[in-house]
């Protein structure tokens, strides 16, 4: 019977060419942006940390004077860094800040290049879940006793060894050679939660180097400096010692237990800090976010996009409302011809699922249609404004979603049609012929 | 005349049609008034002068990684070789680079006294040499440019001498001339600058600053970490050209440092400007397809009504009304749902708008925009009615006495 009215459908469409193709526009244009809008909002909202979201913590620390910020900073203090360090109780943990050196080779003709670089413990990359393609992580030890070692990323390795297995060789880092001990394979987490002070969708680094070298190399901080006092900062080693906010720190808890007792050593230290002086305010706290409420902290999804994307379901909503009346019009015209099938016998039901199947037939093509639009709206969106091609890449979910969504709205938007016109009394129909 | 009392009788026998033609018409007042309220304001945003001749001027950093530089020494010797080179109009080293999302800015202080010391606004701050002026092509509008006898170099503490933006000075000078007002960088007394000359505009690096128009350039060439930035001002589509030259000419006098991030104003303007004009963009692309929908739907659900009422047609016509009073039917039918729809949608409009901006930051809708909506809805409905109702009135009065 389905294939029946699907031929019956086809028919219908066939018969009204203009109509039709109106009520598939309207449809296929606002699946077309709202799935456009969603889209962008939902790369945006994306959790890169996937299973591992509720088991990596990023650490804040309410460590400001009186008077001073009101509320708990994103990020923490070297000093503070340090000491978390201490800590055994977190399965992994690491520090770390942005920083950035010149890299050049043992080829003299290697013009130098500027990258941005990343400065951790050996932790950091089974936190992350970080995959290498060639050697390890620097060894625990190198985390208590520097050593010029370094990480670097397969396309950086690429560019500088030609992509061969290039661990044990070295490469100079403003200047000092550092040996490579691991290769790791592409990696680009986006957003790039870990840390979202140079923008939540920048690149992730290519190079890691051991957080102990921080003091002896001077790394600067790419990132963000954050100060709630004024402090004299001329040496590295001032800058260490100071109050200023430039550190993140990221801690991975596995158990519920482990969790409580993670905090329970945090209050402590807060309380022995507070004995020497610093951790002023009388609230001052700890605070653990996992990889999903962090990512809220940061306001990492624009409020644009939400706007946008509520506007555009209010417009998917027109443009069903549109359809409902484009269908009753349709419908209703056809009367004559559904009192002549009621009164040899179809039954109201049967009516009725024959014309639900020719809505559900406009919404598919609707979909699919809007589909198209989505995409070629995307492309140039992002060849217009060079987005992140993370923000533009048409969902996987989007390719079931946008059919879906169109037939399912079709379908509401056909049934007050298709009951009018099956509850239609097929007598006076008759009559008029 | 235009007989109102039967086109309500009419649509309150068939309520149906008419209600959805209603409730698309509220919606798209709605959205339309509220998403053109957007547009228009980062139109807005958009389109501040900077006050410098942007397709001119580009930015790079030269990033000195050899130890023991003395950078204020390289910087100097830098910005020589950068001069000499021909296309080179003017060039000076900077602290920051206008409409760049990043840089330096501060708040300074201000008075007679300590007791009567004012917090001056926050102010982006250029320091740089007596090409400073020229580089970004601003213009002066009162007192003089720093003498090159003038320049410090070094520390950003060795700054005394201060040219302000006009929006700058009238924030904190009012009308007063500003020429010859003395400013401290931090608490009164400390770092005295004297404000020498006025610029007519010119923007920080922020644009999502209420601060943006707030700058002061400072009299120092800075030589203080590893690394430096440079501003240049060429002749228009220059820069491809100098890219390599400046590198290469650099290079030569050090190797070791990394010459990178060449960027014209303009693309650090469409970068800085991107998220609002991707939202101007996207929004303005929905309120075209919306109105395009909106009309095709209202000519779509006419011309099934001329269908229906082909026979009153007829019998109207045979009964003597005039095509004129056909068209006119279907016009003045179509205006007052219209009307209706209009003015409950610019009511729901200013509904959302309000929620729109206790939730998100986003200004207070104005009136204009739901009454503009619904004059451009009243002249879309003429267009698209008209032309169906057109061909209804051609309906011969003849069909009225067929197949009845």
């Amino acid at each position: 019977m389905f294939f029946y009215y699907l031929d019956l459908a086809w028919r219908s469409i066939k018969k009204t060419p203009l109509l039709s193709l109106l009520m598939v526009l309207a449809i296929s244009i606002g699946i077309g942006i709202t799935i456009t809008s969603l889209n962008i909002y939902q790369m945006a909202n994306i959790n890169p940390a996937g299973e591992r979201s509720s088991q990596l913590y990023e650490v804040r620390l309410m460590s400001q004077g009186l008077d001073s910020w009101d509320e708990i900073n994103p990020q923490i203090t070297y000093q503070d860094s340090f000491n978390l360090r201490k800590s055994s109780i977190a399965t992994r943990q690491s520090p770390m800040f942005r920083t950035g050196m010149a890299v050049q080779t043992d080829d003299d003709n290697f013009v130098p290049i500027l990258e941005g670089a990343r400065v951790a413990d050996s932790d950091f990359f089974g936190l992350f879940s970080v995959e290498f393609l060639y050697g390890n992580s620097w060894g625990k030890q190198v985390d208590i006793d520097p050593a010029y070692q370094v990480v670097i990323r397969e396309d950086l390795n690429k560019e500088v060894f030609g992509g061969e297995n290039s661990v044990g060789r070295t490469i100079y880092l403003n200047q000092k050679p550092y040996q490579i001990v691991g290769v790791i394979k592409y990696w680009n987490p986006s957003p790039k939660y870990y840390d979202v002070n140079n923008g939540a969708f920048n690149d992730a680094e290519r190079m890691f180097v051991p957080f102990s070298l921080a003091p002896i190399e001077e790394f600067e901080s790419w990132g963000n400096n954050q100060s709630w006092k004024r402090e004299d900062i001329v040496t590295y080693a001032d800058r260490l010692a100071s109050e200023t906010h430039w550190n993140q720190y990221w801690v991975e808890l596995n158990t519920p237990e482990q969790v409580k007792e993670y905090r329970l050593w945090l209050s402590n230290y807060i309380e022995q800090q507070k004995l020497i002086g610093r951790f002023e305010m009388p609230e001052a706290k700890a605070d653990l976010s996992d990889v999903a409420t962090w990512l809220k902290v940061n306001n990492v999804v624009p409020e644009d996009n939400k706007v946008l994307v509520g506007l555009s379901v209010l417009f998917l909503i027109v443009c069903l409302v549109n359809m409902l009346g484009l269908l009753l019009a349709k419908f209703l015209k056809r009367a004559p011809e559904v009192g002549v099938r009621r009164a040899i016998g179809a039954s109201r039901a049967q009516i009725f699922a024959q014309h639900m199947v020719e809505v559900g037939v406009i919404g598919f093509f609707g979909g699919v249609i809007g589909l198209l639009w989505a995409w070629g709206s995307l492309s140039i969106l992002s060849a217009h404004f060079k987005l992140e091609e993370a923000l533009t890449q048409l969902g996987m979910s989007m390719w079931v979603l946008a059919p879906g969504v169109a037939i399912a709205s079709a379908l509401i938007a056909g049934l007050y049609p298709a009951w009018r016109i099956c509850s239609t009394n097929p007598s006076v129909h008759l009559k008029s012929q | 005349m235009l007989q109102i009392k039967p086109i309500i009788s009419t649509l309150r026998h068939n309520k149906s049609g008419p209600l959805l033609l209603l409730l698309q018409i509220i919606l798209s007042v709605a959205i339309v008034a509220n998403a053109s309220f957007i547009i228009n304001e980062r139109v807005q945003l958009m389109s501040r002068e900077s006050g410098l001749v942007e397709d001119e001027v580009f930015d790079f950093t030269v990033y000195n990684f050899e130890e023991g530089v003395d950078y204020t020494a390289q910087n100097s010797r830098d910005m020589d070789i950068i001069r000499g080179l021909a296309g080179v109009k003017a060039s000076t080293t900077s602290s920051m680079t206008p409409l760049s999302g990043g840089g330096w800015s501060s708040t300074f202080t201000y008075g007679q006294s300590e007791e009567t010391a004012k917090d001056a606004p926050q102010a982006a701050i250029y320091y740089g040499d007596e090409q400073m002026v020229e580089t970004l092509g601003v213009e002066m509008i009162a007192g003089r440019n720093f003498y090159q006898s003038e320049i410090e170099s070094g520390h950003p503490n060795t700054a005394n001498l201060a040219i302000v933006s006009q929006a700058f000075a009238t924030v904190t000078w009012g009308d007063e001339p500003a020429v010859g007002q003395t400013i401290y960088a931090g608490g009164y007394g400390e770092q005295a600058l004297k404000v020498i000359g006025v610029v007519k505009t010119l923007q920080g690096a922020w644009v999502n600053s209420s601060h943006l128009d707030n700058a002061i350039i400072l009299n120092v060439e800075l030589g203080l970490t590893s690394f430096n930035r440079f501003l240049v001002r060429a002749e228009p589509g220059l820069m491809t050209e100098l890219k390599p030259q400046i590198i290469a000419a650099l290079h030569k006098e050090n190797k070791n440092r990394v010459i990178d991030g060449f960027t014209m104003i303009t693309e650090h303007r469409k970068r800085v400007y991107r998220d609002h004009e991707l939202m101007a963009t996207v929004l303005s692309m929905m309120v075209i397809l919306l109105l395009l929908i909106t009309s095709l739907g209202l000519a779509g659900m006419v011309m099934f009504n001329i269908e229906r009422r082909t026979k009153q047609i007829g019998t109207r016509r045979a009964l003597g009304a005039k095509k004129r009073d056909i068209v006119s039917f279907f016009l003045v039918e179509n205006y007052i749902i219209c009307l209706t729809g209009g003015v409950i949608g610019a009511l729901v409009a200013v509904q959302l708008g309000r929620q729109l901006m206790s939730v998100y930051s986003l200004p207070q809708l104005e009136l204009i925009y739901p009454i503009a909506t619904v004059v451009g809805l009243v002249v879309l409905t003429t267009v698209a009615v008209i032309l169906p109702a057109r061909k209804a009135a051609k309906i011969s009065p003849a069909i009225a006495t067929r197949s009845v």
